[in-house]
């Protein structure tokens, strides 16, 4: 598409009137095109007035917990299944391969299952690794969970061998904590009677401890609201 | 209902000795909201938290207007919240502002939902909609939804043909071939009329908020 073209069709285009082809047609050029890109950022100054002035309306409460709960759950927990469920989840994700190798389109459950497949790697890379230390997570409540972490790598994870459903209404948050200032790295739930495994990144130079707290399902909280059950120093 | 905050402020304060924080400290008002984008690419959760109370009433309402139903709405602008939260990335400040681009978006979500509900359903719209033809209707209808008095009184220095086409476009979600059919005129008029009459809009909607009455 020529400079010409594609800035006939820049306010259609901050419109969203134009079909896919021609969209994609000025898409393209605007990325390459410094004068097209100005002049689509004021159209959309334009677009932006019409959308604002339409009539406000207060959203439905659940409209908030779904979209934070969507952020924040957390789509890479492993869960160690034991005995005979681990071949067959195998098994599953090779079906999955074969399918999709007979071009069944199978996009999401192949992503979620090369997100986990990641995730396991990352933790067995952790195991593996020299520098990697262990710190065993105490407090008020029983349970079994560790968290292993490298420190050179900035790799770590939660292991949860043991700890209660929280409920329905709950979640378990996990904070790592800078000074006295908690960081989310996101919500979870025990799996019943399976361990699961929470792999984490981050500059573990910068923490002192990790906690997990006990908040609402199914978003967590930005900062706790209570005590953490269980904490470990690193 | 309950909102997350008031949900806080209902627990219990409490602190432990082992692991000591600071319970919600909050965000002052003065975030810049380029800054906000930039802390959500950066997977801020709080400045997402930020972002969302700022903006859900803002991508509710156009999602609601756009689609006319409360529940296409919640879902949509769920949709479009989670694509802030990975996309926010892809926002460059220079290329303009926070809101234009939170709102192109917000558009161009609820067009998609638009256009695969239009799908679903042009078998069964009713026979007055399709032989009535025109956008006269859907206009008026659209025009109702609009109070935004700036907004509002730009787009009445229109021609009613320039209007007609923009409205239908933004509100109504239509491309330009769709609205050439619609209309039964050819599309290089549908493409004129909408050219000119964002021109126009643009002119407008610049100076229309620093002029004195």
């Amino acid at each position: 598409m020529t400079h010409e073209q594609a800035s006939e069709l820049l306010a259609a285009f901050a419109l969203h009137a134009l079909d896919r082809d021609e969209a994609q047609a000025v898409s393209a050029h605007v990325q390459s095109c410094d004068r097209c890109r100005s002049e689509l950022a004021s159209w959309q100054e334009v677009t932006g007035q019409l959308g604002s002035a339409v009539r406000q309306v207060t959203p439905p409460p659940g409209l908030r917990e779904a979209v934070l709960a969507g952020i924040q759950m957390r789509q890479d927990v492993i869960q160690v299944r034991r005995g005979w469920a681990l071949g067959l989840a195998a098994a599953a994700a090779l079906v999955l391969l074969i399918l999709a190798g007979l071009g069944v389109s199978l996009g999401r459950q192949l992503t979620a299952i090369s997100t986990r497949l990641a995730a396991q790697e990352q933790v067995l890379a952790l195991l593996a690794a020299p520098s990697a230390r262990s710190v065993s997570l105490t407090g008020s409540v029983t349970a079994a969970v560790r968290f292993v972490y490298d420190p050179d790598r900035g790799r770590g994870a939660l292991v949860v061998s043991d700890l209660q459903d929280p409920g329905r209404e709950f979640v378990y948050q996990l904070w790592l904590i800078a000074g006295t200032q908690p960081e989310s790295a996101g919500t979870f739930r025990p799996a019943p009677g399976q361990p699961v495994v929470l792999p984490l990144v981050a500059d573990f130079s910068r923490y002192q401890a990790v906690a997990i707290s006990i908040e609402r399902a199914p978003s967590g909280a930005r900062q706790p609201t209570t005590t953490p059950i269980l904490s470990g120093k690193i | 209902m309950t909102t997350g905050t008031i949900l806080r402020s209902e627990e219990r304060p409490m602190r432990s000795s082992a692991v000591g924080w600071d319970v919600d400290r909050g965000m002052t008002g003065t975030d810049q909201e380029a800054t906000l984008l930039a802390r959500i690419a950066r997977r801020d959760a709080t400045a997402f938290e930020t972002l969302y109370d700022r903006y859900s009433r803002a991508v509710y309402s156009l999602a609601l207007r756009m689609l006319g139903n409360p529940q296409a709405a919640q879902e949509v602008a769920q949709e479009i919240f989670l694509h802030i939260w990975r996309g926010a990335g892809e926002f460059i400040p220079a290329r303009g502002s926070a809101r234009s681009w939170v709102l192109s978006l917000a558009h161009h979500r609820t067009v998609d939902a638009l256009r695969r509900q239009k799908v679903r359903t042009v078998e069964t719209l009713a026979e007055g909609d399709r032989s009535a033809g025109g956008g006269a209707d859907v206009v008026e209808q659209a025009l109702r939804g609009v109070e935004g008095a700036t907004v509002r009184s730009a787009l009445m220095t229109l021609s009613a043909d320039q209007r007609e086409a923009i409205v239908l476009a933004y509100y109504g979600g239509y491309t330009q071939q769709a609205i050439a059919s619609r209309l039964k005129i050819p599309l290089g008029t549908v493409k004129t009329r909408i050219r000119d009459g964002m021109q126009r809009l643009r002119v407008q909607l610049a100076g229309g908020e620093e002029e004195p009455q």
